[in-house]
């Protein structure tokens, strides 16, 4: 590796502070697991790392808590950037009222990977597509052109792609989008809210980031609406049984009424170059019985308008089956 | 003078060096006073010991506990966080330490598998793993311990599934998964059927194995673990190109840089590596470079991060040629010439033409057939992916050569290194204590051994060169890929009248093995036709890895085969007895042969008649489908020695084996307690050190219990005459015999074989295949050792469920460059993919070979790929004749 530093800053503002004044010479540090790797093949180049697991006191930052409104169905559920994985994957909170996000973040990766990795890691991840990670000039290391798309595009996007046409690579993305999660940026021009759905971006709106984070900006919280009677699954495919980047998944919130669904939310992963949301599909499950039938129509509206590359039209198919089945095996649940 | 010169001729062998500190890169980034890096003093708690040390900051956590802490057990498998050698503890939970900087792990505590044990007293876990042949090769060990011990601690009585989620951050490519499972578990190993040879004393006995006791308590000396106080680190630069000039290689930079002491290029090495191509001079650095990954430098520097600083301030220039990747495409002559003549490799005569076999008529037999099918089947590029990467520490002492390298033939990689650095033999000393698996890709001496050689005589100093994972993937070698076009044909009651195959295989730039396509001498048929072209393409470098020419043939004729089968409406099991083997080529009877048995006696134990059901017929989301190929290897005899030494009651057994995870040593000790009439426990195993073993033939084709162990029951014979003679006169004296037996066969042919059937489920919206149920027949002759000989079927078999389901080095066409070097892009399996193998072993009696054992090691491989995509056939009625069988295929051929 390069030489570096890795500094251990005591307070969320001393961290925002470092990063805003290194810019691109440093990087923050959550679990450490992807960041090591890219430092060491070279993909990035920071010569400071910002420590954020260092920063004590009570910013809240690896905490998983729930805030109530009036009752507990009310309460707001709040999760710090640095919870690891294996805590989001096993906190009775996460596990009982959002089983999407526990389920996804249990997919991820392996245990080792999962002890140190935090969700704030997870989220902000960068692509895994082949030729981002063996360094080919691409639009994403500052190139003009995306090798995937006349390459070995197996893994790469079908939905909403170009210029560049990576996936997404979290599992805890798309079920924050499907639970409507609002994400707490802290900067050095202070606190924002974003939307989950709202901080990722498309390469044909920034080609060089994946989210809307500024130089300097931390994601330091998560929070989530009341759970109310929700009922979430993720769904990953993966070929092979673990370690694996989705194929694609599919993160899917119902309401039901009986066998009558409410309201649905749907977002998919491994498709796209940001968790993709498909609105169409929520208002066509909304209100209705679920039968084989509706299942399968919301499995064609998912992939409606689908732009599959050379290597790829395989996943419009699989996607198509994946959001059938998870739809009719969720609403089936007791 | 020039830097090299000076450091030649100074007599200060220290890393004081006096060299100018000029800044000679200007990164902006902050530099320590002796060139390193930035450093901060750590306290960390380690195995219960607190460990006040100055680390720099980008020094990872695994690499403090290896170089700065002495605590060797934890491994290296790829440094990137994706085999889990490096797991260790941190703060009672596993992490993977090469993920970690060691500053993060100021004020923690970390546990490491040096920690799991007290003195020579074993934590029940490691104990259960010895008994239950947890380590194969033993690198991926360490970790699985901590995983399983983590584990342990938070559930003490785990269900068979969370063994297997807790320890998947852990590859086992020796793919030793079932047993792991079950010594985690408490289960006693699985013991495979056996025949009824009538019993011997210790030959035939489950024994743990001789060495497990180091490989799971992390003392095992690798390669890796050796180091020297004033030892320099290496590392290699290599082509980015796939076929390109290399016009100016300009080191001066990477001189200038403090702490590095020397460069090699091809400008100032012309060494050849000798075993590195049969047909063309294959040097270190070559030029042109024909493949990504073609060496071009190399550096030793103070340290590995100095010396990958150095790697880029070496300023290459490159003219890009041509370049061609497939095996058939190659042979167009408007590809471009990858070696001198073209591209069709020249067979051993030198002719250039392909490999050519014939008997019978072929015309002849297609006119008498009632039903032919032709089809072609495409395998691909294959990497060995082996836990170890590839590394060599190389020591001189005036004009004497000590090198520690991971080789699976110390004898043979000695006699390379002598004669590609021109010394004599006995000027050379190979030392291989413990590798971590190879599968065929560390045979003879590697580029490796030789830069690191060099380098060391250069600076006289000692030299550590590494591989990184991705240059192994890359640098060393994997399977051939081949395009197979088959015609076969058969009469209308299955009997088969005419094979004929033309096949390619792909060999990258150089020619370092057969390249042959086997499998069609499993089958009787009086008309044969065979020609395969070994061809030179820009892609990584092909050669011998397990079974190294039958996993992908056999696929291609079984799969032909079983489509044969089925357009004549007869059972694949009936097709099989019909047609299989009996006499070697259809002239040359078997010293043994129960191929015939194993599928009769699979059929009966897999229930196949039940299962099975033409294909095509079945219906449903997930469907199920059954599927059976054959495998056979060949059992050779050949030289190797063996010196028995009897003192004071016991007996000292010099072999030259490293045992590559095959259980080499136990099997050989069981041979020599055997013919001694002795217990095991008597019996003391040397091995790994040419100064110490004779002449073995590298473990290597599945070679060394016949010949290495033939050896050894010669030697037994002499050596117990000699102690009858001697009358009970035994104290104070020495007894030492030796063999080097070179047997043949006359008239007969020596062959293992195996029978494997396969229950899978498809699931037909997801394109998955799963293996539900296998079992593998096998036959090998006596079975020496039945807890290692199952512990190699299972990994063989889950190795090539790999193969069939996963694994291909995937390249940019356009560019000519791998997309997916490492295990995250192949996909190896993990111990969630791993299914449950049952193994059965029949032992025919054989004349030959000690005790009548054939081999195992290679033959478990063999028929699994072609059963799994006979069964996929089975439940779907389609097939997908291009590897490996992914779910974009599936989907494909599905829709």
């Amino acid at each position: 590796m390069r030489r570096l530093v890795s500094v251990n800053p005591q307070s969320l503002a001393e961290a925002v502070d470092r990063l805003h004044t290194e810019g691109a010479s440093a990087s923050a540090v959550g679990g450490g697991s992807d960041l090591l790797g890219m430092l060491k093949d070279d993909l990035v180049t920071p010569d400071v790392l910002v420590n954020l697991r260092a920063i004590e006191g009570d910013e809240g930052l690896a905490a998983i808590e729930s805030v109530a409104v009036d009752t507990t169905e009310d309460a707001e559920v709040r999760i710090g950037g640095l919870v690891t994985l294996t805590q989001l994957s096993l906190h009775p909170i996460v596990v009982d009222r959002y089983p999407v996000l526990a389920e996804a973040a249990k997919s991820a990766a392996t245990p080792q990977i999962r002890n140190v990795g935090t969700v704030a890691g997870n989220i902000c991840q960068r692509p895994w597509c082949w030729y981002f990670r063996q360094k080919f000039p691409c639009y994403k290391h500052g190139g003009n052109r995306c090798f995937s798309r006349v390459g070995e595009n197996q893994f790469n996007a079908i939905l909403g792609g170009g210029p560049s046409f990576i996936v997404h690579p979290s599992d805890t993305a798309p079920a924050l989008v499907a639970l409507d999660a609002r994400f707490r940026v802290v900067g050095p021009d202070g606190e924002r809210t974003v939307a989950a759905a709202d901080f990722f971006t498309l390469p044909r709106a920034d080609l060089a980031r994946e989210n809307v984070l500024e130089v300097g900006e931390v994601l330091v919280g998560i929070t989530l609406p009341p759970a109310a009677a929700r009922r979430s699954t993720y769904a990953k495919v993966l070929d092979r049984e673990a370690w694996t980047h989705a194929v694609v998944s599919v993160a899917a919130v119902l309401t039901m009424d009986g066998d009558r669904v409410r309201t649905a939310r749907v977002v998919l992963g491994g498709v796209a170059p940001i968790p993709w949301s498909v609105p169409r599909v929520d208002d066509l499950l909304r209100g209705q019985y679920m039968t084989a039938a509706l299942a399968n129509e919301a499995g064609r509206l998912a992939v409606d308008g689908a732009q599959p590359l050379s290597k790829n039209a395989y996943k419009v198919t699989l996607t198509k089956n994946l959001v059938r089945r998870t739809l009719l095996s969720l609403s089936a649940q007791h | 003078m020039n830097r090299r010169a000076f450091l030649k001729s100074s007599a200060a062998a220290t890393a004081a060096v006096s060299v100018s500190h000029e800044r000679a890169v200007a990164t902006g980034q902050p530099r320590g006073p002796d060139g390193g890096g930035p450093r901060t003093s750590i306290t960390l708690t380690v195995n219960g010991a607190a460990r006040t040390l100055e680390v720099e900051d980008r020094w990872t956590l695994v690499e403090v506990l290896r170089d700065h802490l002495d605590l060797t057990g934890t491994k290296v498998g790829c440094d990137r966080g994706e085999c889990g050698a490096c797991t260790v503890h941190l703060d009672g939970v596993p992490v993977y330490a090469c993920s970690q900087l060691a500053v993060w792990a100021h004020g923690r505590g970390v546990t490491t598998v040096e920690g799991l044990s007290d003195g020579d007293q074993l934590d029940p876990l490691q104990e259960a793993f010895v008994a239950g042949d947890g380590p194969q090769c033993g690198f991926c060990t360490s970790g699985q311990l901590m995983s399983a011990k983590a584990l342990l601690n938070a559930h003490p009585d785990p269900t068979e599934q969370d063994v297997r989620e807790g320890m998947v951050g852990n590859i086992c490519r020796c793919s030793n998964y079932n047993r792991y499972v079950a010594a985690v578990m408490s289960r006693a190993p699985m013991r495979a059927t056996r025949g009824d040879l009538p019993r011997l004393d210790t030959v035939g006995e489950a024994e743990p194995r001789v060495d497990a006791r180091e490989r799971v308590s992390g003392r095992a000396t690798y390669t890796g673990d050796v180091k020297f106080t004033n030892m320099l680190h290496a590392r290699v630069l290599r082509s980015p190109y796939p076929h390109a000039r290399v016009t100016r290689v300009d080191t001066r930079r990477a001189l200038a840089l403090p702490g590095v002491h020397a460069v090699l290029t091809r400008d100032n090495c012309e060494t050849r590596w000798g075993s590195g191509d049969s047909r063309n001079p294959r040097y270190l650095f070559n030029d042109p470079v024909r493949f990504v990954g073609d060496p071009v430098a190399a550096v030793a520097a103070n340290d590995r991060h100095t010396a990958e600083e150095a790697l880029r301030l070496i300023d290459v220039d490159y003219d890009p040629l041509d370049f061609v990747l497939d095996q058939e495409a190659a042979l167009d002559p408007r590809s471009v010439e990858i070696q001198p003549g073209g591209n069709l490799s020249p067979r051993r005569d030198g002719e250039r033409a392909p490999e050519r076999y014939q008997r019978g008529e072929i015309d002849t037999g297609f006119a008498a057939a009632d039903v032919i099918v032709e089809e072609t089947y495409v395998s691909k590029h294959h990497s060995n992916a082996q836990m170890e990467p590839r590394v060599a520490v190389a020591r001189w002492v005036a004009d004497e050569l000590t090198l520690w390298t991971p080789t699976q033939g110390i004898a043979n990689c000695r006699a390379d290194l002598a004669r590609d650095l021109d010394l004599h033999p006995e000027q050379v000393r190979v030392i291989c204590e413990y590798m971590g698996g190879g599968f065929g890709n560390k045979n003879q001496c590697q580029d490796a051994d030789l830069i690191a050689a060099l380098l060391a005589r250069d600076t006289q100093r000692p030299v550590k060169l590494e591989l990184t994972r991705k240059d192994d993937f890359l640098g060393v070698h994997g399977r051939w890929p081949t395009t197979q076009h088959y015609k076969v044909g058969a009469s209308r009651d299955g009997t088969l009248q005419a094979i004929q195959l033309r096949g390619y295989s792909g060999m990258g730039p150089h020619r370092k093995s057969s390249g042959g396509i086997s499998g069609v001498e499993l089958f009787r048929c009086p008309n044969v036709q065979s020609e395969v072209s070994p061809v030179y393409t820009n892609m990584a470098v092909a050669a011998n890895f397990r079974g190294p020419s039958y996993p992908q043939g056999v696929w291609g004729i079984e799969s032909v085969m079983d489509q044969l089968a089925h357009d004549l409406s007869i059972d694949p099991v009936d097709f099989h007895l019909r047609n299989v083997t009996r006499e070697y080529l259809d002239e040359t009877p078997y010293s043994s042969w129960a191929l015939p048995e194993c599928i009769v006696e699979g059929a009966q134990h897999f229930d196949w008649p039940s299962r099975w059901q033409r294909a095509g017929t079945r219906t449903g989301r997930r469907r199920r489908g059954v599927g059976m190929a054959m495998g056979m290897f060949a059992a050779r005899l050949g030289r190797s020695s063996a010196v028995l030494r009897f003192e004071q009651g016991r007996l000292w057994l010099h072999i030259g084996v490293t045992d590559i995870g095959t259980g080499a040593k136990t099997a050989m000790a069981q041979l020599a307690a055997e013919a001694m009439g002795m217990p095991l426990s008597d019996v003391t195993v040397v091995w790994g050190d040419t100064d110490r073993c004779p002449y073995s033939v590298g473990e290597s084709g599945s070679r060394t219990t016949t010949h290495t162990g033939q050896a050894i029951v010669e030697a037994a014979a002499d050596l117990k005459r000699q102690i009858i003679a001697a009358n009970g006169l035994l104290a104070g004296r020495t007894f030492i015999s030796q063999a080097t037996p070179a047997p043949v066969t006359e008239g007969v042919v020596r062959y293992a074989s195996a029978a494997h059937f396969v229950e899978v489920e498809v699931d037909v919206d997801l394109g998955d295949i799963r293996v539900a149920r296998y079992v593998a027949m096998h036959e090998s002759g006596r079975i020496i050792n039945p807890l290692t000989a199952e512990s190699q079927v299972k990994g063989g078999v889950t190795m090539g469920i790999g193969m069939a389901l996963h694994e291909e080095l995937v390249y940019d066409r356009a560019t000519g460059i791998p997309v997916n070097p490492g295990y995250y892009g192949a996909k190896v399996m993990t111990h969630l993919d791993a299914p449950e193998i049952e193994v059965r072993f029949i032992e025919p009696n054989d004349p030959f070979g000690p005790y009548g054992a054939k081999n195992v090691g290679e033959p478990p491989v063999i028929p699994v790929v072609a059963a799994i995509g006979n069964a996929f056939f089975n439940a779907t009625g389609r097939r997908i004749r291009e590897l490996p069988m992914t779910r974009d295929r599936v989907i494909e051929v599905l829709a």
